[in-house]
């Protein structure tokens, strides 16, 4: 509205008042808080496994989805987590959280997965080295924690980035409206690509003979995976 | 060493005495799983590059457009309240003054509000962004260039406006604007005139007289003919007493 002399007079207007948030459909389990998890597993293995990165590689299939709670970290890349990297998210989200009205879960389970390691400043040779400790393997795409109960997103997103960002592949806080807001891009993204030669396209018809130069995981990967990485801005 | 490399490069067909590779794969490098970027190869770069992602350009850049605008919100119910709040005050008052409201302290407001209710007149504090659409649609569609800046409705069912300006005068910060008064809309120079005028007794009075003034003359009207033969009579039976004084005063004919 402009005032005498066409200057705009700043005016505060009517308050909109919002309704508060419908908590009504929230189911807290037993305890709050996110369990202690072991170093080692109970039963600790003897024989020492092949490093088979390929747990790391790709997109990941369990865990993709929002189960109980209401805000979660997600992985957009792929990587191993000890427990030291576990004790920092319990110990950190237990610490922020406030275990009268919200929940913690993990979707992630309890290191299992031997990781040897050989000592420092020998050559190389000697066989394979001792299991050093005992990791989970976490593909891109996967939640990490889930946090749940009568609380914002905006009261959780902070201690959630600070954690996300303490882990060893790149991760992001998320609730479920931005995960299906991120996944309702990623499909439009997709449908309104002008560029008419896709990855998918080039690979699968092995145009130019392509396939020489990519892996036969890139018939699955789509050129949005490389190594553990995930290439968010790929289509 | 034969079987050295046979266990080395297994997976390779073509694996003939005496043939290499050209390039030795898998004896150098990385795995495919690193935690370093592993370079491309540079075939996979420009594929890359190639299948990019190209967003969709309209022919009509949307900022050339006209703005989309916010669709309107759904109206609060205490939108809907405050509206019927100004359509009932419009429809029971005679009298409406729109004021500019200046801060004024707490205390002073609680006085302003105090002397005016004793005159039954109320003061309302409006929202330009409530009273603006009810006017538009209303007959007050002329009041509307006065809701721009703050401003306070008083509102009487009786037309007092000296008592009004006589308040107002006493407070600087709450400057009258204009006033809806018997579904006319006076400016401010307005309202004073109004103020000056008397009464409506004393004015009804006055009609009264102005009216009655002809009727109360007819009769002096009437009897001027008389009256002035009757001092022109006098005057001449002066005049001859004071010529016939030495002599014989005349008969008068008496009439």
């Amino acid at each position: 509205p402009a005032g005498p002399g066409g200057a705009a007079v700043p005016r505060a207007g009517l308050k909109k008042l919002v309704l508060p948030p419908d908590y009504s459909g929230i189911v807290f389990p037993e305890k709050p808080k996110l369990k202690f998890m072991d170093k080692v597993p109970a039963v600790p293995k003897v024989r020492r496994e092949p490093r088979r990165l390929r747990d790391i590689r790709g997109p990941s299939r369990e865990a993709t989805d929002f189960i109980q709670g209401q805000y979660g970290i997600l992985a957009l890349g792929g990587g191993y987590l000890h427990w030291g990297h576990l004790e920092m998210i319990r110990l950190t989200v237990g610490r922020h959280m406030d275990p009268k009205s919200m929940f913690a879960v993990w979707r992630v389970p309890a290191p299992s997965k031997p990781v040897t390691r050989k000592s420092l400043g020998h050559r190389m040779g000697g066989g394979k080295g001792p299991i050093d400790r005992y990791v989970t393997a976490v593909r891109s795409g996967r939640l990490v924690v889930e946090l749940g109960g009568r609380c914002h997103f905006g009261e959780v997103q902070p201690f959630l980035a600070q954690v996300a960002q303490k882990l060893p592949f790149p991760a992001v806080p998320v609730s479920r409206e931005s995960l299906r807001e991120m996944r309702r891009e990623e499909e439009e993204k997709r449908l309104n690509n002008q560029n008419p030669w896709t990855f998918e396209r080039v690979v699968t018809s092995n145009m130019l003979g392509m396939r020489k130069y990519l892996s036969p995981y890139d018939l699955r990967l789509h050129g949005r995976y490389w190594g553990k990485f995930f290439l968010k801005h790929r289509v | 060493a034969g079987t050295a490399k046979m266990a080395a490069l297994s997976g390779r067909t073509g694996w003939l005495r005496g043939w290499l590779p050209a390039l030795p794969l898998l004896r150098r490098g990385s795995k495919a799983v690193t935690r370093h970027w592993r370079a491309m190869n540079f075939q996979r770069q420009k594929l890359l590059a190639v299948t990019e992602y190209l967003p969709p350009r309209p022919a009509v850049p949307p900022r050339c457009l006209p703005a989309p605008g916010d669709h309107p919100q759904e109206e609060d119910g205490y939108v809907r309240l405050l509206r019927r709040q100004v359509e009932e005050v419009f429809r029971s008052s005679r009298m409406v003054a729109v004021c500019q409201y200046n801060s004024m302290p707490d205390e002073d407001v609680v006085l302003m509000r105090h002397y005016l209710r004793k005159h039954n007149i109320e003061v309302k504090f409006v929202l330009n962004e409530i009273i603006r659409p009810v006017l538009a649609e209303s007959k007050y569609r002329n009041l509307l260039p006065l809701f721009v800046c703050r401003n306070i409705l008083l509102a009487s069912p009786e037309t007092r406006a000296k008592e009004m300006l006589r308040v107002l005068k006493g407070i600087p910060q709450v400057n009258l604007l204009g006033a809806c008064i018997d579904d006319t809309i006076l400016s401010r120079q307005g309202v004073e005139n109004f103020a000056r005028l008397p009464s409506l007794e004393a004015s009804q009075g006055q009609t009264v007289g102005a009216l009655s003034l002809l009727p109360s003359q007819t009769s002096s009207l009437l009897q001027r003919g008389p009256f002035l033969l009757t001092a022109l009579l006098d005057e001449h039976i002066r005049r001859l007493r004071d010529t016939g004084a030495p002599g014989q005063p005349p008969q008068g004919q008496g009439t």
